[in-house]
């Protein structure tokens, strides 16, 4: 037996040797990986792009490495291999929230030395990807948080937080539509994003630039407030804090929402005669402000970054920037649905034709967009402030005692972490 | 003849070898790395802090967490209500399935299909029946005069922990039953027939045949869903989430989350080894409490 594994053992270790060879350069030149998500007809365009790149660089090779395409496993995988310094996959699709974190541990390249078109970008999205006054990663596509209305229940769209909460609160009460708004409340990412929109709609936020928790401010409180408000008064079902966007999605869509707050992507699917019984009776618009606010949009979408591990830095810039020129980026509108990062675009008559969102409307909710804190702790805060905006929302506890609980605790592991510091530092020019 | 045992031994030795390496590997190295790992602050999201020894700090930290003795106190709560319930429905599930009728072998069979379903799956069926104020539970609750108006179940703390315990009960149930059925079958017949005979009535023979007889398999099930229940992770994960904000999240769930989306691995891992000693723990106390006869009777 022991002999027989003797044989086998050298075929186990061949793959590892083999892939050894590959990496690097060989007789075929530069070979890079791009690692992002590319399922159906998004993978099929990521391809395509890439190959055409690699027709205007005969020296590179690249390949794509298909990536799960739920964004907490992608995560953990990358943070895995960046833990264990892989230089493989060269150019990483981060979401817009992980650049600081990957930034902060070293993991991606700042990438001034390449000089990027910083200044082509939407403000928002580099801000998200800036840390320690330098760009990151280079935004691919942004996701934004906008307020979907019935056309043919309401002659325009609420134009005040009071407004939305009135009308909202008198379908709740009639018997159709069923729901009056619907958003997402489940305890995870989803729900502080929807947080974020009613901050900027009262003034309040997360955190200081120093990094201190800053949501048991009045403003802030007045925000988690205004979405009890809306469950108390039946203008939203309790049953959101349960729902995730499809939840949202399936509810609007047949018909049973007057008002929802969701991502662009549910646009396309509620266009659709064949399957949306609301088709042809849907329009965005930014979610509106409260008194001492701004109509905000959370800032979603993701940006692609440079491995510091990987062996060709200048290649695999030159790809990621190949990837978000505006080329790209139109071609990426039409296939998939994603709105382009760059503001440009947005009077290019091509995007008018390809994208589903009708473009007037989309540019006045990406022009509301505001990034979630840009700190390397952001999922470990995020995750405190799930929880106790959950149990406000579901009448555990007032707003008040949540989010002062919430504030101690992201202040607490801030100073565990020793983020402040690094945040503070980040943040001097 | 000591040098043909000393080869003997050698022999025997190396026989077990292989399955020794096993268990080193498998088993018990992953753990003294696990427990070592406790031992030290790592946070793969930063490696700025490195890796450094910190002793005990993480059971400190562990002791202090609110959010872990709610864990703690939310999987005892699991087990102490679910692990009885299935026992006794199982219980009478087996009685009943023990007589002599036609159609026993079919409704055995059909007994199993909530055992064979993946739990996933389980949990979604039970979240759609749940999940909404026009869900069918609580129309049919509504219609039957039980409540006056439809609630919203996963949003409250208590009744959250409705769907979840019922989901647990309606799919182990089957599995519990079975495994005591076998144990019913290996009942000698004539012990009821004396017993019959000298006068004792169902109740007795229950009480006094059937019971003490069935120990060895009642104490099976215990030890299978007694750790089962405590280690409780993808009913809630799909259910609840944990929450409303965290209050039907177990262990487990709270393990996984500071492990795989926090990548606290420290932390992480001092948690894992909490939960293990608590296991190991139950799994020794109910061997000494009820297992002299399961392991006497196989001697």
């Amino acid at each position: 037996m022991i002999a027989s594994a003797l044989r086998v053992l050298p075929w186990l270790l061949l793959p590892p040797l083999l892939t050894a060879c590959a990496r690097g350069e060989d007789a075929h030149g530069v070979r890079l990986t791009i690692a992002a998500s590319a399922v159906g007809a998004e993978g099929a365009l990521l391809e395509r792009q890439v190959a055409r790149f690699m027709r205007q660089h005969p020296d590179v090779r690249v390949r794509v490495q298909r990536t799960p395409d739920d964004a907490t496993q992608r995560h953990q995988l990358f943070v895995q291999w960046l833990n264990a310094r892989t230089g493989d996959p060269d150019v990483l699709q981060l979401d817009v929230v992980w650049t600081a974190e990957f930034a902060a541990a070293g993991w991606i390249l700042p990438l001034h030395r390449f000089g990027p078109p910083t200044a082509e970008f939407f403000p928002a999205a580099v801000v998200a990807n800036t840390w320690a006054g330098e760009l990151h990663a280079l935004p691919w596509f942004v996701d934004v948080g906008m307020l979907y209305w019935r056309t043919d229940l309401l002659p325009r769209a609420p134009a005040s937080m009071r407004e939305l909460l009135d009308v909202a609160e008198r379908a709740g009460a009639a018997a159709s539509p069923r729901y009056g708004i619907v958003w997402q409340g489940a305890r995870y990412e989803g729900l502080v994003t929807v947080f974020n929109e009613y901050l900027g709609a009262t003034g309040g936020r997360m955190l200081t630039d120093d990094g201190r928790a800053a949501v048991q401010e009045p403003a802030s409180v007045r925000a988690l407030a205004l979405m009890r408000e809306q469950l108390a008064r039946g203008a939203a079902p309790m049953e959101v804090l349960t729902w995730h966007e499809e939840e949202t999605r399936f509810a609007f869509q047949n018909g049973d929402a007057l008002l929802m707050r969701n991502w662009p992507y549910a646009y396309a699917l509620l266009a659709d005669a064949a399957a949306s019984p609301v088709a042809g009776r849907v329009a965005v618009a930014p979610m509106p402000a409260a008194d001492g606010g701004a109509p905000t949009a959370t800032l979603g979408g993701a940006a692609l970054a440079v491995n510091r591990y990987g062996e060709h830095p200048d290649a695999a810039y030159a790809l990621a920037a190949y990837l978000t020129a505006p080329e790209q980026m139109l071609e990426r509108a039409a296939v998939a649905g994603y709105f382009p990062a760059r503001p440009a675009l947005f009077t290019e008559p091509r995007l008018a034709r390809v994208l589903a969102v009708p473009v007037d409307q989309a540019y006045a909710v990406v022009l509301r967009a505001r990034p979630r804190p840009v700190t390397p702790v952001w999922s470990q805060l995020s995750e405190l402030l799930q929880i106790q905006l959950h149990r406000a929302l579901a009448g555990q506890v007032s707003p008040e005692v949540a989010l002062r609980t919430a504030a101690e605790q992201m202040d607490a592991a801030m100073a565990r972490t020793g983020v402040r510091e690094l945040m503070v530092r980040a943040g001097r020019p | 003849m000591t040098g043909l045992r000393r080869d003997e031994r050698r022999l025997a030795w190396l026989l077990v070898l292989p399955a020794v390496l096993c268990i080193v590997l498998v088993a018990l190295f992953p753990l003294a790395w696990t427990v070592w790992e406790s031992l030290h602050l790592h946070d793969l999201r930063m490696p700025w802090l490195g890796r450094p020894f910190v002793g005990l700090e993480n059971y400190a930290e562990l002791a202090a967490d609110r959010r872990f003795w709610g864990a703690l106190l939310h999987t005892a709560l699991f087990a102490a209500v679910t692990v009885p319930a299935e026992l006794l429905l199982g219980l009478v599930l087996a009685l009943g399935m023990n007589r002599a009728f036609r159609g026993r072998g079919v409704l055995r069979a059909a007994l199993l299909v909530p055992w064979a379903i993946p739990t996933v799956v389980a949990a979604l069926l039970w979240r759609f029946m749940f999940e909404s104020q026009a869900g069918i539970v609580n129309a049919l609750l509504v219609d039957a005069g039980v409540l006056e108006r439809p609630i919203v179940w996963l949003v409250q703390a208590r009744t959250a922990w409705v769907p979840v315990m019922l989901a647990d009960i309606w799919k182990t149930t089957p599995f519990v039953a079975l495994l005591l059925l076998a144990g019913l079958q290996n009942i000698d017949p004539r012990l009821y027939e004396a017993a019959a005979m000298d006068g004792a009535g169902a109740w007795r023979r229950l009480w006094h045949v059937t019971l003490p007889l069935l120990r060895p398999a009642i104490l099976v099930a215990l030890i299978f869903r007694t750790l089962d229940a405590v280690r409780l992770f993808d009913l809630v994960y799909v259910l609840t989430g944990g929450g409303p904000g965290t209050s039907t999240e177990p262990v487990a769930l709270y393990t996984f989350n500071t492990l795989l989306q926090n990548l606290r691995f420290g932390y992480g891992a001092a948690l894992s080894v909490v939960v293990f000693a608590l296991t190991f723990a139950l799994a020794l106390l109910y061997i000494r409490l009820l297992g002299r006869d399961v392991l006497g009777r196989d001697a």
